[in-house]
């Protein structure tokens, strides 16, 4: 049997990173599933090679940073074939994408870039959204962003125009809570009331990362490096999520100074722990009610 | 109220080290100046992809130390950044911007080992093929061997300089603590670059076998692959050289020069 195809019964799974693909492949770790960046298995070669062996260990989901959901000028088509003909050879449980662009007049700009929440944005993205759809045959996940900057005219609340957006186009969300967190801090606002203005039902995925505290004319911005453990306040959010949403596929991410593979797991146990708890909480709560 | 266009159109320039102003009239402060926040961005974008360069051109970096380097990405970054997501793909055009950088004026074998790195690159990445076996070739009338052409495994690159550019690579690998001295006066060299199972490798040719294995991968046909190796070897001998093609597993498809139109019943034979 082939687990490429659904999650099993782990919840945690964890990014799986170039220094850690052999370890993976040898020692087999106790992880629910691993995510892996669409973009980096589009060619040939060993990376895609390697993908084909761990797919036969371990359920995987394809995040993918290219498709440029938001692009004004349109879903490249040739990339969207490219993706789809890998979910094809993955068959992967998961495929994941996010609530930004990243490419304009022919340049890729390697960075999720924010949209103003407009009723333009929410039609051109919707329309987007539905075509990836059609063309990978399945629903996507669409990611929110973590954001450094907002738009003078961007009247729709972020969760609010992800919540329509899975309305219009029945797709689910990838609720990042550290990018709630982080996003939240910069522009001064709370990150549980981010949280309760998601659709619950329509969260599919959580992902969790660390971040970093830097500092820009003497004021904190907290940045997205995926490059540390998960701070304590993110954890504390996270255990509100599960609260919120239910227990969810939940991702450690690691982008920026990958440490041992150890770290990774041992933050997925740290993970899981927390789904354990928030449901026996939510069976007690049950019982006294 | 701007469209969508026209606010990405504005932030690609700000990110691109183009005029910042109409992307900074967008942005809500927030308690910062909206140029900072601009700057966080591009930030991102300059280092990422520099590192995305610095680990396709690690020779080229080693070469001109990190500071020069950061310094000729953030340009080239500038004037030609990623045409699409798949950053393995990024950098073809590098070594022809280095080539016309004044400030490696100094380094004239620069640009060279930035297309051997290159082409390294692009051998990892490249679809996996099928070699050919040569018993494809005996389907072949004789009267048409002189007109057919080769596709050639697509992880392949066949590249010459007039700098010993291999030599230039070794001596300055990350295990190298003392780059070993080359002299430039050696001259330069034919290297095919390729993918092997999961490794990039790479060696020199002699000139006539350079000649007709580039020519070959070129479109050249047989006849004019041939008329190649001789001008540079006079005693080059088609036989052997075509066996020991096959032999390394290049060939991948037989086809045949479209010179004469009409005449399609060959196609059947190939």
């Amino acid at each position: 049997m082939i687990p490429g195809g659904r999650l099993g019964a782990g919840w945690v799974g964890i990014g799986l990173r170039a220094p850690h693909v052999s370890e993976i492949l040898a020692a087999r770790p106790p992880v629910g599933w691993l995510e892996v960046h669409t973009e980096n298995y589009l060619g040939g070669g060993p990376a895609p090679r390697a993908l084909d062996r761990i797919r036969r260990e371990h359920p995987i989901s394809l995040h993918g940073v290219g498709l440029s959901l938001g692009s004004a000028g349109g879903l490249d088509r040739a990339h969207l074939a490219r993706v789809r003909d890998l979910v094809k050879r993955v068959e992967p449980a998961l495929v994941s994408e996010h609530l930004s662009w990243s490419i304009a007049g022919g340049a890729y700009l390697n960075h999720l870039l924010p949209l103003p929440y407009t009723e333009e944005s929410l039609a051109l993205v919707g329309a987007h959204v539905a075509l990836a759809q059609e063309a990978l045959g399945r629903p996507l996940l669409v990611e929110n962003p973590s954001s450094y900057l907002r738009f003078r005219h961007s009247p729709i609340p972020e969760p609010e125009f992800l919540a329509e957006l899975a309305r219009r186009t029945g797709c689910s969300l990838l609720c990042d809570v550290n990018n709630v967190f982080v996003s939240c801090r910069n522009f001064d606002q709370d990150p549980v009331a981010y949280l309760d203005a998601l659709p619950a039902a329509a969260v599919g995925e959580i992902h969790l990362a660390g971040h970093a505290e830097n500092e820009a004319d003497g004021r904190i911005i907290l940045i997205d490096d995926h490059g540390s453990r998960v701070s304590d306040e993110v954890w504390a959010l996270y255990a509100r999520a599960l609260e919120r949403f239910g227990p969810r596929p939940t991702l450690i991410e690691w982008d920026t100074a990958i440490p041992a593979l150890t770290v990774l797991l041992d933050e997925a146990r740290r993970a899981e722990a927390a789904i354990t708890r928030s449901v026996a909480e939510g069976a007690s709560r049950a019982l006294a009610a | 109220m701007p469209s969508l266009r026209e606010v990405e159109s504005e932030l690609r320039r700000a990110l691109l080290g183009g005029d910042d102003a109409p992307a900074r009239t967008r942005v809500r402060g927030d308690g910062l100046e909206p140029a900072a926040r601009l700057a966080i961005y591009r930030h991102h974008v300059v280092t990422t992809l520099t590192a995305v360069l610095q680990a396709t051109f690690p020779v080229v970096c080693r070469l001109v130390d990190e500071r020069f380097f950061a310094y000729a990405a953030d340009r080239f970054i500038q004037v030609e950044p990623p045409s699409g997501p798949c950053l393995f793909e990024y950098g073809a055009g590098f070594a022809d911007f280095l080539a016309e950088l004044p400030a490696c004026r100094s380094l004239p074998y620069l640009a060279d080992v930035a297309r051997l790195e290159w082409a390294m690159q692009r051998a990892l990445h490249a679809p996996d093929a099928i070699p050919l076996p040569i018993r494809a070739m005996q389907g072949v009338a004789p009267d048409l061997a002189a007109s057919l052409t080769l596709s050639i495994d697509p992880s392949v690159t066949l590249l010459s300089s007039r700098y010993p550019i291999d030599r230039i690579w070794r001596a300055n690998q990350a295990d190298e603590p003392e780059p070993a001295v080359v002299d430039l006066a050696d001259g330069g060299t034919r290297l095919e670059i390729r993918r092997c199972g999961d490794d990039v490798v790479f060696r020199a040719l002699d000139p006539p076998v350079f000649a007709f294995r580039h020519a070959l991968a070129s479109g050249a046909d047989l006849a004019g692959a041939t008329a190649e190796a001789l001008a540079a070897d006079a005693a080059f001998d088609l036989g052997p050289a075509l066996a020991a093609f096959f032999a390394d597993g290049l060939p991948i498809a037989l086809g045949r020069t479209p010179s004469t139109p009409g005449d399609d019943p060959c196609q059947s034979q190939l």
